[in-house]
């Protein structure tokens, strides 16, 4: 049997300037089991060229804890993508 | 880690905050001293005169970061009780953003505690403001909070 292609299906968050960047602030995401915030990233920086630029000034949170690029995700995580801070 | 009191206040509001209200919150006698940090809507950025802000957050995770500021404070500090209260949505000039009360028997620590707040808020709290202008709109530059830089893998519970 061909082995079955495990998927995770996430939220994905977006703030700030990458909100204005993508359109919309939030969706749900169907990913390759394992795959990290950085893979996730890369998707839309895939689909929307604009958004790769931002990269290094950008910090990821999985399920409201700050988390690094390499983070495995897992089905049902909330995933955002958040440009440097500016509360006060 | 030392448990917020009950009295602790974080909050995340569209409507004026009443700093009097907060400030008389946190007061009771065993305290000594209130120190306050009240941030408003400044008229002008780099110059260029500010029309108003917008804020916004990522409400759950924001105010998860103010309890765990709160919770910092109480380890850090002997401090009595702490009200942090952000505002969100358009805020005019001179309008208040965030106010942190703390309260203390004595002075030090609550000056040092309400340092600690604001400049802890500033790094770690996904807040984000917008400033517009007559000319347009920006986002304020702003802080990258600390991540981690490579996360333990950590075998997943099956």
């Amino acid at each position: 049997m061909a082995p079955v292609s495990q998927t995770v299906r996430v939220k994905v968050l977006f703030f700030g300037r990458l909100k204005d960047v993508l359109g919309h602030s939030e969706e749900f995401l169907d990913l390759a089991d394992a795959s990290t915030i950085e893979e996730l990233f890369a998707l839309y920086a895939a689909r929307i060229p604009e958004l790769a630029k931002y990269r290094s000034s950008v910090v990821a949170s999985r399920n409201e804890e700050f988390a690094s690029w390499d983070t495995p995700l897992r089905s049902g995580d909330e995933v955002a993508f958040l440009p440097p801070v500016s509360g006060g | 880690m030392a448990a917020a009191l009950q009295d602790d206040i974080f909050q995340l509001v569209r409507e004026p905050i009443d700093v009097g209200a907060l400030i008389r919150h946190v007061r009771a006698p065993g305290d000594g001293a209130i120190v306050t940090f009240d941030g408003f809507v400044r008229n002008q950025s780099h110059h260029r005169p500010t029309l108003y802000l917008d804020y916004e957050a990522y409400e759950s995770m924001a105010l998860a970061k103010m309890r765990e500021i709160g919770a910092q404070l109480h380890e850090k500090f002997a401090i009595h009780c702490v009200a942090i209260v952000h505002r969100l949505g358009r805020l005019e000039i001179g309008e208040t953003s965030v106010l942190i009360a703390v309260s203390a028997p004595h002075r030090a620590a609550a000056f040092d505690a309400c340092r600690f707040a604001i400049d802890t808020l500033k790094r770690t709290v996904p807040i984000w403001k917008k400033e517009y202008f007559e000319d347009g709109a920006v986002w304020a530059d702003g802080e990258l909070p600390p991540a981690p830089a490579v996360t333990l893998r950590v075998k997943p519970a099956s």
